[in-house]
């Protein structure tokens, strides 16, 4: 199998005059949770439609699980499982005969999976009662169970938590986990909530205006990407005495007070924090605090967006909310 | 047929038989006015000797034009057909359908031998009912020989099945179900009869598909649409040939092409 679950070059889709994705370069690793964030109406529904053949793309070349899509699309989805939007069943039909209709055009050993899949989610003992009595979270769990009858190497989700409870929300995420770590199956995971990404993924995408504006394992864009500086917070007895001392230093690219203490970004590694503590300490300085800054997804994807905006993609309006519309 | 075909036949078949108020609708469109028709005239016969027995062959062609070209047997083939069309796509998992990675076509093509299966299981039980009423009520009118009868099965079901397999292509197509019904029946119960009965069309009324169904039905139900067109069983067979050809087509192409 390929190292790559999915992996897109120059994806592009419009619809009409309106691009939903412009040149989408995408790398998703094998045997991990991948989030794909963005904000509504980024392109994230669109990204996944297109890759599972629901809509044609404009432009560009897709691969899944390796094989070439739409070129080998029936090879590719073979070992795919995927809840597109909000999970739809039909609601006159129970759960177990939803799962029938999707195992009949699966392969063979699909309908044998049936029941381990109701198990796997916690459904079998409610799977003959009709779908139209289902509440939100039982249709992801049979969402999810649908997807399990393929035996999915790629699970593909999109804003699978959406309309969950709290305690449904974190089961989901147990769930994702579980299935990455113990089942070594790769989950690609959309979402516009980026506490959810952060706790759940391993390696994350954000989209914005249908263009990838960053890729790569959590902590590296947490961090601020490969070539971030570190910064710290230090607490000091004298912070005049302190704030010269760390201007004057090869080892700081910036200081600046922050309250009754120092922000401090430096000029090298993050282990060069040490030679800053002993440069205060010789210059007479009593260093009670020293902390280095850590930023949450969520701080840089506001900073990324932010940075987007400033450079200049300025008034275009984003698309509407409702992505099965386009984006 | 092959074992992936037969699986997604029989699923097809499960989600149109499950939904019960299609089933019931089509039950009573195919059986109530049988059952009247039939329970009337032995009524009245029962009550005056002078009025002729509910069965005998004049009654057993009035039951074929009722089921099998007038109204409901269409009616039953429409409903059945346009649901058979439309429930993935109304239901929102034709996606689902599509991610597996079973060619679209193939997810078409299943439609139409589930919708046959659930129409003539229906239109079986109500030719049933004729049969046995037609027996049943005969007291001295002659009753029909067995190669009436399965010349009168052989008709309601080209009919029916004509009919239901236009009507999973043409719903495919407009992807709406109370649109795909209300057009449908407008042709079939409203239009067709209409054209044909308008002879300065002359030989262009061939082309209607009552006309061409109606070639193949016992000779008391033919004139059954607005006039009896004479053509030839070859230019039958090709004006419903015809018919199905281009709505399965139509279907099977926007099946493929749509945004799922």
């Amino acid at each position: 199998m390929s190292d790559l679950a999915i992996e897109t070059r120059g994806l592009t889709k419009r619809f009409g005059a309106r691009t939903a994705l412009d040149g989408v370069d995408l790398q998703v690793p094998s045997g991990c949770a991948f989030g794909f964030l963005g904000p509504n109406g980024a392109g994230k529904t669109t990204m996944i439609r297109t890759l599972l053949g629901l809509t044609h793309a404009s432009a560009g070349t897709m691969q899944i699980l390796g094989y070439d899509v739409p070129a080998q699309r029936a090879r590719a989805l073979e070992r795919v499982g995927a809840i597109v939007e909000e999970p739809r069943f039909h609601p006159h039909l129970s759960g177990r005969e939803n799962l029938r209709i999707v195992a009949a055009a699966r392969g063979a050993q699909a309908a044998a999976r049936i029941e381990p899949s109701l198990a796997r989610v916690g459904l079998a003992e409610r799977a003959d009662q009709k779908v139209k009595s289902y509440s939100m979270g039982m249709r992801q769990r049979l969402g999810v169970a649908r997807c399990l009858i393929a035996d999915p190497l790629l699970l593909i989700l999109d804003e699978p938590t959406n309309g969950l409870d709290p305690a449904g929300i974190q089961e989901f995420r147990e769930m994702i986990r579980a299935m990455v770590e113990q089942e070594q199956r790769t989950v690609f995971l959309s979402s516009h909530l980026l506490d959810e990404v952060e706790r759940v993924c391993d390696a994350a995408a954000i989209v914005d205006r249908g263009k990838i504006v960053t890729q790569g394992a959590i902590a590296e864009i947490s961090g601020g990407g490969k070539d971030a500086r570190s910064e710290l917070i230090v607490g000091v007895d004298d912070v005049d005495r302190a704030l010269r001392t760390l201007q004057a230093s090869e080892l700081v690219h910036e200081a600046r007070t922050d309250g009754d203490s120092l922000r401090v970004v430096l000029a090298g590694a993050p282990d060069t924090a040490a030679a800053v503590n002993a440069s205060l300490v010789a210059a007479g300085v009593g260093v009670m605090r020293l902390e280095p800054v850590r930023y949450s997804l969520e701080q840089r994807f506001l900073e990324i967006t932010a940075r987007l905006d400033d450079a200049g993609a300025g008034p275009t309006e984003r698309p509407a909310a409702r992505e099965g519309a386009g984006v | 047929m092959t074992a992936i075909a037969a699986r997604m036949t029989s699923a097809d078949l499960l989600k149109i038989r499950k939904k019960l108020s299609t089933l019931i609708w089509a039950l009573a469109l195919a059986l109530l006015p049988l059952v009247v028709f039939y329970a009337v005239n032995a009524i009245e016969h029962a009550s005056n000797a002078s009025h002729e027995a509910a069965g005998g062959i004049d009654h057993f062609h009035t039951g074929l034009r009722l089921l099998g070209g007038l109204f409901f047997g269409p009616l039953v083939a429409i409903l059945v057909g346009v649901e058979a069309g439309t429930t993935d796509q109304s239901g929102g998992v034709f996606r689902d359908l599509v991610v597996t990675g079973r060619s679209r076509l193939a997810l078409f093509a299943t439609r139409v031998p589930a919708a046959l299966a659930m129409c003539w299981s229906v239109i079986v039980t109500a030719f049933a009912v004729i049969v046995l009423c037609t027996f049943a009520f005969a007291d001295n009118l002659p009753t029909p020989n067995a190669s009436m009868v399965l010349e009168g099965l052989g008709f309601v079901l080209l009919a029916t099945g004509v009919l239901c397999t236009i009507a999973v292509g043409f719903s495919s197509l407009v992807n709406s179900k109370p649109g795909a019904i209300i057009a449908l029946i407008a042709w079939q119960l409203i239009a067709s009869p209409l054209i044909s009965s308008i002879s300065s069309l002359s030989g262009a009324r061939r082309a209607v598909l009552s006309q061409a169904l109606a070639h193949f039905g016992p000779a008391g139900v033919r004139a059954m649409h607005g006039a009896e067109i004479s053509m030839s069983t070859g230019t039958a067979l090709a004006v419903i040939a015809i018919w199905l050809a281009v709505f399965l087509a139509l279907g099977a192409w926007r099946t493929r092409t749509m945004d799922a």
